[in-house]
């Protein structure tokens, strides 16, 4: 009737894990549900494939002493597996090792708890040395502060008596006159020059 | 108040006109507020170029320096009014740093020890 077209359209995992199921399914090659058997297939009438009696029985007897050492074996294993993790969990050799993990920490714990103590020491006494160091940088930053800003009032001091004096000879509307006169006999000339030393070299004149 | 200097260049008068427009400037300044501090001659001569200053072609000209202490907010102004003044060729406002001593800005510096040779 139908073709068996192999083992297209198959999934993976049927493939991977055979467990007595037909590995191979009927796939619909060209035809559909609906359409009618060909007229070559008229009058087919299936039949199963023959089956020995004989044969069938030490089959079946063979296939059943396989399934019971198989079905043995396995569940040898897995007792041996289960006793194991047991064992781990709760075996004489799993308290050993528990206890010794307990006492490796509790050592552990305390070696941290004084080297913590050490650290603490230390840290205080350089944040106390800091912060004296830090006191005397700024007392000595004050003072010198206060030294500049007194030398600094010093100079403006002085440049004060200094201007006071110059404001004598300066010009006002009195003495305008008189400076103007003066200034109009004296021409200046700053056109010279001059040597590293300060002397004049040259000197050019006033046309 | 900051110092400035007033560079003038007066036309080349008779000593009595070229005194009186000293005066007339000296008077602007001071009724402006100004503090003048000294007026300095530096000699009638020959301009660098020809000026040409309110219709009239200038070759020489006398020199005059003048500082004063004044607000800076009087130069545009006292600019203004000289510009006008008809015996002032070019008036010339600046600023008078104070002379603060700097170290060497120029020329060789400290002594270094000569180099093995020339590389070139």
């Amino acid at each position: 009737m139908f073709k068996v077209l192999g083992e297209r359209g198959l999934p993976v995992a049927r493939l991977l894990t055979p467990r007595g199921g037909p590995a191979l399914q009927a796939v619909r090659g060209r035809k559909s549900r609906t359409d009618p058997p060909a007229k070559s297939k008229e009058g087919r009438i299936k039949v199963p494939p023959p089956v020995d009696p004989v044969e069938m029985v030490v089959l079946g007897e063979r296939y059943t002493e396989y399934g019971l050492i198989m079905r043995a074996l396995r569940l040898e294993f897995k007792e041996e597996v289960l006793r194991k993790k047991y064992e781990q969990e709760t075996g004489s050799v799993a308290e050993e090792r528990a206890r010794q993990d307990t006492e490796e920490h509790r050592s552990l714990m305390a070696w941290n708890d004084a080297e913590n103590r050490r650290m603490l020491r230390i840290r205080q006494l350089r944040v106390h040395n800091e912060t004296e160091e830090a006191e005397l940088k700024k007392q000595v930053a004050i003072l010198q502060r206060e030294q500049q800003m007194q030398e600094l009032i010093k100079e403006k001091e002085k440049e004060i008596l200094q201007l006071q004096e110059e404001a004598k000879n300066f010009i006002t509307l009195e003495n305008l006159d008189q400076r103007i006169e003066e200034a109009l006999d004296n021409p200046k000339n700053y056109n010279f020059a001059i040597d590293k030393e300060g002397r004049i070299v040259k000197q050019t004149v006033l046309k | 108040m900051p110092r400035y200097e007033l560079a003038l260049i007066v036309k080349a008068m008779q000593r009595a006109d070229t005194a009186a427009a000293l005066r007339r400037t000296v008077e602007a300044l001071l009724e402006r507020g100004a503090v003048v501090r000294d007026v300095e001659n530096l000699g009638e001569r020959l301009l660098p170029y020809r000026v040409s200053k309110h219709s009239a072609l200038h070759t020489r000209g006398a020199y005059f320096t003048v500082d004063f202490y004044a607000a800076p907010d009087i130069a545009t102004d006292l600019l203004d009014h000289l510009g006008r003044d008809v015996d002032v060729v070019r008036p010339t406002v600046l600023k008078k740093e104070s002379a603060a001593p700097r170290g060497p800005c120029c020329g060789p510096g400290p002594s270094r020890p000569q180099g093995t040779g020339t590389g070139t």
